[in-house]
């Protein structure tokens, strides 16, 4: 009998090691999570609960309290983002409000590829440390969370109408919630975008001498393709007119009558998109572009060299692409200085990063405080834009630094960025986003990649293009 | 009855100890295994996704067969040509242009290790090398090729521009065959150097007095190859027959990480049925229910495929004796 309860007693200590074995883990690497926030994980946790209750309680008064107690605590809030860009905007509100700091644990999970899905799954569950407060979102999928119930409206976390006065229209338009019209999200930035090109080549290989010149040689795709042939003629094949076959989705893109899929839940293919495919592969027949990859290695080195005439880019593009990668940081050195920017075949926009607060987040007062420093205070935003030169979302600063002459750029040979994008930050059109946008796109890449190399004609490309996006969204309605 | 339960009683019975021992096991594949199994087979059987739209969760609720028509049947209605086909097609694919010359090479390689008249040098060395592939993380490997075979200035392009072979730079990644071949070889490569050490086991576990005696004989290399390592390693074989094909269906690291979209690009080519579950369940409109049905015909190609393997790999001889034996106790029997 004693041998019996000797080995159950064995076994069931070693059933339990186990178990306990694997919550160690788990606990360990909570435990270190916390370590690098506080000291110990039960405090964390109770402070967290209580702050959630007490701002759901008390929501105005005792925010600022909760807010100050949480910071003694060390309470994390949790921003979430798939790079450093906001991380680096955010230290211009940290400047201007002393103390915050400290509280924000900023996530850069690193590949904008896999963000949704990693958001997808911290939103689930919402008890969880980690759990984010607030996140960022790009224009490719931002529907899908402020369309939800996982974000909630700015004017909860304090944001007022007045707030909004000097953001621009297309901004808001984006992530309000299309079931009741509330604001979801606001962004620091505005991304009009234009066709950036080499004013030593353009004049060597066109002869072509201001912007205005250049505008009128691409103001359609015909005229584009013609000067994308003369480019390649005259240079004798040294130089193409852009680096990828992808670089003109974006302007594509933007010109679509309707979203992908309509608010009742049809899909719409495009008569832009078809024009799309057909450039694309006039682009690859032809060989009128150098055939990299967007975002590749050797895309990237298009800028220092003078393979490449142009890319298509927008305002943050201009900064982190296209100068990031020219080969030098002054003029003379590298193609520094070597650049003009003009509208191109149509107006369009690309991207943009707009930040909310989700439906758990643990103190809305300070959610409240980062939207209203980052993307709705004049004075930061001008300082933001003046050392950044990113273009920001607030048309009294851009004004102020316009009128300033603070938009004169070294890099564009002395030509004022923002005089280009202010008129077409005005007039962004949105009309065709919607929250498939991300996905839809890289599913049609994939059937473009087939029809510009011949291997599918234009049919069978459309028709194995709607096949894919019906087998990865079910609740999608095809009309044919 | 109850004598013999008393007399059992006296001695020590330790046989049932060991099931305490084991019972760990069975608690912890009870939890992890059996009951994901369970859960995903029901699944199957339910509408479950996110609708994109408004960010909602739809069901998970009971539609019967509706996951297995669209994962068996096309929109237009001609049965198996779906994604879902396509994927574990490109799987079966990619693994048997991967494992055929790898089980050849693999068996060459252990032939001529353990033979004791060839007695090649540095053995050890050469092993270590072999086996070096199988170390180093698929994500590694996957940058490596793709920066070989990049298009246009990758080193492979240029060695065969510089040799004549092309004239102008190939996209490699742009062309079916060439992105599988490309897969397929670097799992080769990865994985040769591991079915070649199980083999060299198998061949050690012969008795050295076969050889000698087939050698003593007058047999050929080729005789001995063919009638004493061959039939013997028939059991070793089978392991690494089936344990290559369960993990080639479950292809999916070096596929997923080598091509630019993670998509299996191009044309959806190299997108193994593993990438595919990955994509309906946690990407874009997260179908649950279907990636569970495609996960359901995974299981069912799997256990199909391990059936037909062992039986292709049955030990005719035994169950001849088997037979023998039993139709000579029926005979004696009958003659009693």
């Amino acid at each position: 009998m004693k041998k019996k309860l000797l080995s159950a007693l064995l076994s069931t200590a070693m059933v339990a090691s186990l178990l306990v074995g694997c919550g160690g883990g788990n606990g360990g690497a909570a435990t270190n999570d916390n370590a690098a926030a506080d000291n110990s994980t039960t405090t964390t946790d109770n402070t967290a609960a209580d702050t959630q209750t007490e701002t759901a309680d008390t929501n105005t008064d005792a925010a600022a309290d909760t807010s100050s107690d949480a910071a003694a605590s060390g309470d994390k809030f949790y921003i979430y983002s798939w790079n450093t860009e906001l991380q680096e905007r955010l230290a211009y509100v940290f400047a201007a409000n002393p103390g915050m700091e400290e509280r924000i644990e900023y996530v850069n999970v690193g590949d904008s590829n896999i963000y949704q899905d990693k958001i997808d799954q911290l939103l689930q569950t919402p008890d969880a440390e980690d759990y984010p407060d607030m996140i960022a979102f790009e224009a490719g999928y931002i529907m899908k969370y402020t369309n939800s119930d996982f974000t909630i409206p700015v004017t909860d976390c304090g944001v007022t109408e007045a707030d909004l006065a000097e953001m621009y229209p297309y901004t808001i338009t984006i992530p309000t919630d299309q079931r009741d019209g509330s604001l979801k999200g606001v962004s620091w930035q505005a991304c009009p975008g234009a066709f950036m090109y080499r004013t030593d080549l353009a004049e060597s290989i066109l002869g072509v001498k201001s912007p205005e010149e250049m505008q009128a040689k691409i103001n359609s795709w015909d005229a584009f393709l013609d000067t994308a042939r003369e480019i390649k003629e005259k240079s004798g094949d040294a130089t193409r007119i852009l680096s990828s076959n992808g670089d003109v989705s974006n302007v594509f893109n933007s010109n679509k009558s309707e979203p992908w899929v309509t608010s009742d839940g049809v899909f719409h293919m495009d008569d832009a998109m078809v024009e799309y495919m057909e450039v694309s592969k006039t682009l690859e027949q032809e060989d009128l572009t150098q055939k990299t990859t967007t975002w590749t290695e050797e895309w990237n080195a298009g800028p220092s060299t003078d393979a490449v005439f142009g890319y298509f880019g927008c305002t943050w593009f201009l900064h982190w692409t296209i100068k990031a990668n020219c080969g030098g940081s002054a003029v003379g050195e590298g193609t520094y200085g070597l650049w003009n920017m003009c509208q191109g075949p149509a107006p369009y926009y690309w991207g943009g990063t707009w930040l909310g607060a989700t439906a758990g987040c643990s103190d809305k007062e300070l959610a409240g405080q980062i939207m209203k420093s980052l993307c709705c205070d004049t004075e930061i935003m001008t300082k933001m834009s003046e050392e950044t030169l990113d273009y920001v979302n607030n048309k009294s600063a851009m004004k102020a630094l316009s009128d300033a002459g603070k938009g004169a750029y070294d890099f564009l040979g002395g030509q004022d960025f923002i005089a280009v994008f202010s008129p077409l930050a005005d007039e962004v059109d949105v009309s065709w986003m919607s929250a498939y946008d991300l996905n839809v796109n890289n599913l049609l890449g994939t059937q473009i990649a087939e029809y510009q190399s011949g291997s599918k004609d234009l049919d069978t490309a459309i028709a194995d293009f709607k096949q894919s996006v019906a087998d990865a969204y079910p609740a999608v309605k095809f009309e044919d | 009855m109850a004598k013999s339960n008393s007399k059992k009683r006296k001695t020590v019975e330790y046989g049932r100890y060991g099931y305490f021992f084991i019972a760990p096991f069975f608690i912890v594949f009870l939890f992890f295994s059996f009951w994901p199994l369970i859960y995903t087979i029901g699944l199957a059987f339910c509408e479950n996704y996110y609708d994109t739209m408004f960010n909602m969760e739809v069901g998970p609720t009971f539609n019967g067969l509706a996951n297995f028509k669209t994962v068996f049947v096309s929109n237009s209605g001609t049965l198996f040509n779906t994604f879902t086909f396509n994927a574990l097609w490109n799987t079966i694919i990619m693994w048997l242009m991967n494992f055929l010359p790898q089980i050849l090479l693999a068996l060459l390689l252990a032939v001529w290790f353990t033979d004791t008249r060839v007695k090649l040098k540095a053995q050890g060395a050469y092993k270590i090398l072999t086996f070096m592939p199988n170390i180093i993380t698929a994500a590694t490997i996957s940058v490596l090729f793709y920066s070989l075979f990049n298009f246009p200035n990758g080193p492979i392009n240029q060695a065969l521009i510089y040799l004549g072979i092309i004239k102008d730079p190939y996209n490699f990644f742009l062309s079916k065959w060439a992105t599988r071949g490309i897969i397929s070889f670097i799992n080769f490569w990865m994985w040769y150097g591991n079915t070649m050490i199980v083999l060299t086991a198998g061949v050690l576990g012969i008795s050295p007095s076969l050889f000698e005696a087939a050698r003593v004989d007058g047999a050929t290399s080729g005789q001995i190859f063919r009638n004493i390592t061959l039939p013997l390693l028939r059991p070793i074989m089978l392991f690494s027959l089936v344990n290559s094909a369960i993990g080639g269906l479950q292809m999916y690291d070096i596929p997923k990480l080598l091509t630019n979209s993670g998509l299996g690009d191009p044309d959806f080519s190299t997108r193994t049925i593993t990438m595919y579950i990955r994509e309906l369940a946690f990407t874009g409109a997260r179908q649950m229910g279907k990636a569970s049905a495609v996960s359901v015909v995974l299981f069912i190609v799997t256990t199909i495929f391990s059936l037909i393997l062992f039986y292709i790999m049955r030990d005719k001889d035994a169950i001849r004796e088997k037979k023998e034996i039993k139709a000579a106790q029926k005979a004696r029997k009958e003659a009693k």
